[in-house]
C-alpha cells in the first residue's frame, strides 16, 4: 500500500522534472525547426479529419438531443445560443483533447518507446544529438499549438453540425443562426476555453513523450507505454478541465 | 527540400484557416459588445434600474444599439446608467429623448428603452444626459392589486349584510321575498291596479265620443293615416325598384348562360374537327 503510494509519487516527481527539463530546452538553442514543423503537420493537419467528423456529429447530436427540453419550454429558439455556448465552453476542448489524447498520445508514447527499447535514443546521445531536444521537445511544443487549432476547427465544424441539426425540424436562415450564436456568446466563453485547451495540448504532448521516453526494456513495454499514455492522458484532461472551470468560476 | 514544401504549405493552410476563425470569432463578439467601431456615451438618471445589469442590450425603436456599460449609485435614490451606442444612430436621438428600462419577454434579460422626444431638433451630444421614465415596478402592480382586493373585501362584506338583512330583517323588501301574506297581497294590488286601469280606458272612449273633445282626436287620427299612406308609398317604391333590379340581373344572366353554352357548342365543334383531321392524318 505504501509501496505504491510511494511509486505513483515518484511517477509525479519524475514527471515534473520532465516537464522542468522541457521548459529548460524549450529555449536553448539548436531549435529543431523542421522537426517541430513536421511534428505541427502530423499532430494538426493529420488529426483534422478525425475532429472534423466529431465536431460536425456533436454539434448535431447535441442540438437534436437539447431540443425536446427547450421545446418543452417553449424556448426553441435558443437552441443556437445553447448549442454553441456548450460547444464553445465545454465539448469541442474537451471531445478535441481526448481525441487528441488516443491518437496523439499513444502515437508518440509508441513511437519514443520503441525509440528507447531499440536503443536508437541512445545512439542518438552517442553521435552528439540531444535527444530531448530532438524528439520531445518538438513533438511538446507541437501539440501545444495545434491542440488549440483543432479545438477552433471543432468549434466552427460544431456550428455547422448544430445548424443542420436545427434545420431537420425547424426552419431556420443561416445568417439568423448566426446572429443568434453570437448574441449569446462573450469574450468570457471563448478566452477561457481558448487558454484551457494550449494546457490540454502541453499535457498530451507531454505525457505521451514522457512515458514513451521512460519505457523499459522490451517490446511489451511499448504496448504499455502507448496504453497508459492514453489512459493517463484522457485522465489529466479531465482534471484539468475541472481545475479550469473552477478558476474560471471564480474570478468571473 | 520538395518533400518538405509539400506538407509545409498545408500545415500553413491548416494553421491559418485555424486562426482565422478564431480571429473572426473575436471580432464578431467584440462587434456585438460594441468594441469596435466608432461609438458615443450617454447617461440617464433612474430611481431604481430593477436589475438592469452591464452589458445589457440599449433599444432605440425596437433596434439594439448598444449596450448599458456602467452602473453606478450616486446617492440614496438615484443611479446613473451610461451607455455606449453606435455613431450611426446618433443623428436619431434628440436631446429630448426618454430612456426607461423594460424587460425582454416574461422571462428574458432586462433592457434599456430609448423612446424620442416630440418637440427637441438638436441631436445629442457624446456625453450627454437624457431624462428617464420611472418604469412599472412590480411593488407597484401589487400596491394597485391590493387596493382592489380591499376594495373587494369591502363590497362582500357589505354584500353579507345585505343578504343577511334579505333573509333575517323585517324590511318590506326582505317581507316581500320571504313573506307569503306580502306577496298576496302585493299580486292583489296589481290585480287590482289592472281592473283600475281597464276603468281608466273605458272612461277614455267615453271622453272620445264626448262631442265636446271629438274635434281633437278626430284631427289626430287624420295626421295618423296621412303618415301611414306616406309610408306606404314610399315602400311600394323601394319595392318597385328591386324588382326592377332583379329583373335586369336574371336577364344578364340568362344572356351570358347562352353565350356560354354557344362556346361550348363551339369549342366541341372544334374538337371534334381537330380530331377528325388528326385521324385523317394518321390514316394516310
Amino acid at each position: 500500500m505504501i509501496l505504491t503510494l510511494k511509486n505513483t509519487f515518484e511517477e509525479v516527481g519524475n514527471a515534473t522534472l520532465f516537464a522542468k527539463q522541457f521548459f529548460k530546452e524549450v529555449f536553448i538553442p539548436p531549435y529543431e525547426t523542421r522537426q517541430f514543423l513536421k511534428q505541427c503537420y502530423i499532430i494538426g493537419y493529420k488529426s483534422l479529419p478525425l475532429v472534423a467528423i466529431t465536431g460536425f456529429i456533436m454539434g448535431l447530436v447535441l442540438t437534436m438531443q437539447s431540443r425536446p427540453t427547450l421545446v418543452k419550454f417553449g424556448a426553441e429558439s435558443w437552441l443556437p445560443g445553447m448549442v454553441a455556448l456548450s460547444l464553445i465552453r465545454e465539448i469541442a476542448p474537451v471531445i478535441t483533447a481526448l481525441i487528441c489524447a488516443g491518437k496523439i498520445s499513444s502515437g508518440i508514447g509508441a513511437e519514443l518507446g520503441s525509440m528507447k527499447v531499440t536503443e536508437q535514443i541512445d545512439a542518438m546521445e552517442v553521435s552528439a544529438i540531444n535527444p530531448y531536444n530532438y524528439l520531445v521537445v518538438t513533438r511538446i511544443l507541437a501539440c501545444t499549438l495545434m491542440v488549440p487549432i483543432l479545438v477552433f476547427f471543432a468549434d466552427a465544424i460544431g456550428i455547422m453540425g448544430g445548424y443542420v441539426g436545427v434545420n431537420i425540424h425547424g426552419d431556420v436562415n443561416f445568417r439568423r443562426y448566426l446572429t443568434q450564436i453570437i448574441q449569446s456568446l462573450e469574450f468570457l466563453d471563448l478566452i477561457p476555453a481558448t487558454i484551457k485547451t494550449f494546457f490540454f495540448g502541453f499535457f498530451i504532448g507531454m505525457i505521451g513523450c514522457y512515458k514513451g521516453f521512460n519505457a523499459a526494456n522490451g517490446t511489451e513495454s511499448v504496448g504499455r507505454a502507448a496504453n497508459s499514455a492514453v489512459v493517463t492522458a484522457s485522465l489529466t484532461i479531465f482534471i484539468i478541465d475541472m481545475i479550469a472551470v473552477q478558476i474560471t468560476d471564480l474570478f468571473f | 527540400m520538395d518533400k518538405q514544401s509539400g506538407y509545409t504549405w498545408k500545415l500553413g493552410m491548416f494553421v491559418t484557416i485555424g486562426l482565422l476563425l478564431f480571429i473572426i470569432a473575436i471580432y464578431f463578439i467584440g462587434k456585438q459588445k460594441n468594441l469596435f467601431g466608432s461609438t458615443f456615451n450617454i447617461t440617464s438618471q433612474f430611481k431604481t434600474v430593477s436589475g438592469l445589469e452591464v452589458g445589457n442590450n440599449v433599444r432605440f425603436s425596437g433596434i439594439n444599439i448598444g449596450t448599458v456599460e456602467e452602473i453606478r449609485l450616486i446617492n440614496d435614490s438615484s443611479v446613473v446608467v451610461s451607455m455606449v451606442i453606435k455613431d450611426e444612430v446618433r443623428e436619431f436621438i434628440k436631446t429630448d429623448a426618454r430612456a426607461s428600462i423594460g424587460s425582454d419577454g416574461l422571462m428574458g434579460d432586462k433592457v434599456l428603452t430609448i423612446s424620442p422626444g416630440v418637440k427637441s431638433t438638436k441631436v445629442i451630444e457624446n456625453g450627454g444626459a437624457i431624462a428617464s421614465v420611472n418604469g412599472i415596478e412590480m411593488n407597484d402592480i401589487m400596491k394597485s392589486v391590493k387596493k382592489s382586493v380591499d376594495n373587494a373585501g369591502i363590497i362582500t362584506e357589505e354584500l353579507a349584510i345585505f343578504s343577511h338583512s334579505m333573509n333575517n330583517g323585517n324590511g318590506a323588501l326582505a317581507r316581500l321575498v320571504r313573506d307569503d301574506k306580502m306577496a298576496n297581497s302585493v299580486s292583489n294590488t296589481l290585480s287590482n291596479l289592472e281592473s283600475g286601469t281597464k276603468g281608466f280606458s273605458e272612461n277614455m272612449e267615453a271622453a272620445k265620443s264626448n262631442f265636446l273633445l271629438k274635434g281633437y282626436f278626430k284631427k289626430k287620427e287624420k295626421e295618423k293615416e296621412k303618415k301611414q299612406e306616406e309610408l306606404k308609398e314610399k315602400k311600394e317604391e323601394q319595392k318597385e325598384k328591386a324588382e326592377k333590379a332583379q329583373k335586369e340581373k336574371e336577364e344578364k344572366a340568362k344572356e351570358q348562360k347562352e353565350k356560354e353554352e354557344k362556346q361550348k357548342e363551339e369549342d366541341a365543334k372544334k374538337a371534334e374537327a381537330e380530331k377528325k383531321e388528326a385521324a385523317d392524318k394518321a390514316k394516310k
